[in-house]
């Protein structure tokens, strides 16, 4: 399978560059040429994922020379490879783990969540441990203070969040939090921030903190959790990367 | 028949001055005193004081360094204790060792003092560093002792995350330096708070106590004499619940309740209300 570019999937996505497996691809240019032209007519921000590739600050900055003249800008690089990530990070890329799965791409319409994997992690996340998702996030354990989940669409914890929480971090405003247990220390969503409560929450009820009007607020949670789509990845607790 | 193997157990606790020292000590002399063969191993190589705890300073002569160089065998290395000969100390070296203790090195010390003891008590440096990551992975099973303040509790929390990926099992929870009476005017974390985060089984609980300054700065752990302090019976429980005795805890800002309301009944049966 060659590499793709894939066409954003509605308003405000970016279109999304996939590279074959690293192993029976050709040269970067010329893999990425081969997509780009099947393609010319598209333009905006593009997510490259970049699977398994071992992608250096050279290789980004030859992707790039290829985008730029096609109105084509490199905004985010989703990749396994750490080596990959901390190059993209260098060249102020956005980053994240493995790439998004893509065959949810095509049903426009609906949230980011709603495309990207479900992940499940198990387990308490202590102080010091931080954890991101690139779809929804459901933590089995608490999440206690100093620990930090962000996930690009919700995040969901089963048991007491007393860490800080980030939903919707690649701004997708429509992204809830919902805890058996919420008393963060700072809850985030999408690009606003706002401070925990600061009492107790009623014993027995699950709540969940959602945009109103551009503002956090929490709410008793809907008894459906937004459990979207199916299990893509399961991790234990040691699968948690902790910065 | 092979004796059962030594129980290798890491006394951590994340930020230092909780207590981590003073327990190692008086755990010691505790398990000495109930017949086990004991070492303790000062891996805080960079600020050692655990020889001065035990008042063992001025006998050192080798330290773990000679033992690992090959320049002494073990036995010269470990310092005996005068009162109780079942508890010895293997001293840290020079705080150079830092720069270059492999966990390996590490591991080989461990082994050596395991083979003759029961229980390796090991006295982890503060931090989460090289120091604690070299004594951890050395480590078969871990206290972590903390005290009920947010930040040590904090610390205790990303300890105990990381002894989780290092395998260390299984970790238990002593908590140091409880004022019952702070805590029952809401002024101190309660067990019930500190415990409900970490998620850890309780294995002890140390109330404050003078004595233990006046004891550590003698050089005489609290658990060598039998003075009846607070403290003490604490360290001694807790000593006989690592050997498995089934010693019940008693929350003591919910037994100092329990005094007072069983005092105010007796007066009440007595007829004076």
């Amino acid at each position: 399978m060659p590499a793709e570019l894939i066409p954003s999937s509605g308003e405000g996505q970016p279109h999304l560059l996939k590279l074959p497996r690293w192993q029976n691809a050709g040269d970067l240019a010329a893999e990425v040429g081969d997509a780009l032209l099947l393609s010319p007519h598209l333009t905006g921000p593009v997510t490259l994922l970049g699977g398994d590739w071992p992608l250096r600050m050279g290789d980004y900055q030859v992707l790039m020379a290829r985008l730029a003249p096609l109105s084509l800008s490199l905004e985010r690089v989703c990749s396994l490879e750490t080596g990959a990530r901390v190059a993209a990070a260098a060249l102020g890329l956005q980053v994240s783990g493995p790439g998004p799965q893509t065959d949810g791409a095509g049903d426009g319409g609906q949230g980011a969540s709603l495309s990207l994997p479900f992940v499940i992690h198990q387990g308490t996340l202590r102080s010091g441990e931080h954890r991101r998702a690139n779809g929804s996030l459901l933590v089995l354990g608490d999440v206690n203070p100093g620990a930090q989940i962000r996930a690009e669409g919700h995040v969901l914890v089963w048991g007491r969040l007393r860490g800080i929480a980030h939903a919707g971090c690649s701004g997708d405003r429509s992204a809830v939090i919902v805890a058996l247990h919420l008393r963060p220390l700072q809850l985030r969503i999408a690009d606003q921030v706002a401070r925990g409560p600061e009492e107790l929450p009623p014993v027995g009820f699950a709540e969940k903190a959602h945009l109103v009007n551009g503002a956090i607020q929490i709410d008793p949670a809907d008894p459906c959790w937004p459990l979207l789509s199916v299990p893509a990845q399961r991790s234990g607790p040691s699968a948690a990367g902790s910065a | 028949m092979t004796p059962a193997p030594a129980r290798i157990i890491l006394i951590c606790s994340g930020k230092g001055g909780v207590g981590k020292t003073t327990l190692t000590a008086n755990l010691g002399i505790a398990l000495a005193k109930l017949g086990q063969r004991t070492t303790v191993l000062d891996a805080d190589f960079g600020l050692r004081n655990l020889d001065l705890l035990l008042g063992l300073e001025n006998r050192i002569v080798y330290t773990a360094q000679e033992v690992l160089a090959e320049t002494c065998r073990l036995e010269q290395a470990l310092v005996k204790h005068k009162q109780q000969p079942l508890l010895s100390l293997l001293p840290a070296g020079n705080p150079r060792m830092l720069e270059w203790l492999t966990p390996e090195d590490m591991k080989k010390i461990v082994e050596l003092v395991a083979a003759q003891s029961d229980f390796v008590l090991i006295d982890c440096p503060a931090g989460v560093e090289q120091g604690f990551k070299n004594a951890a992975l050395a480590s078969q099973e871990a206290i972590v002792i903390t005290t009920p303040e947010i930040s040590a509790v904090r610390d205790a929390d990303r300890v105990i995350g990381l002894l989780n990926t290092m395998n260390v099992q299984p970790v238990q929870l002593v908590l140091n330096r409880v004022r019952p009476k702070m805590v029952a005017n809401q002024e101190m974390l309660a067990v019930d708070s500190v415990t409900d985060i970490l998620a850890l089984p309780l294995l002890g609980l140390v109330v404050e106590d003078e004595q233990v300054i006046v004891s550590t700065n003698r050089g005489e752990p609290l658990t060598l004499a039998d003075t009846g302090s607070a403290a003490g019976r604490a360290y001694h429980n807790i000593a006989k619940r690592l050997r498995g005795d089934d010693v019940p805890l008693i929350d003591p800002s919910k037994e100092r309740k329990g005094l007072r309301a069983r005092f105010l009944s007796k007066i009440r049966q007595m007829g004076l209300f």
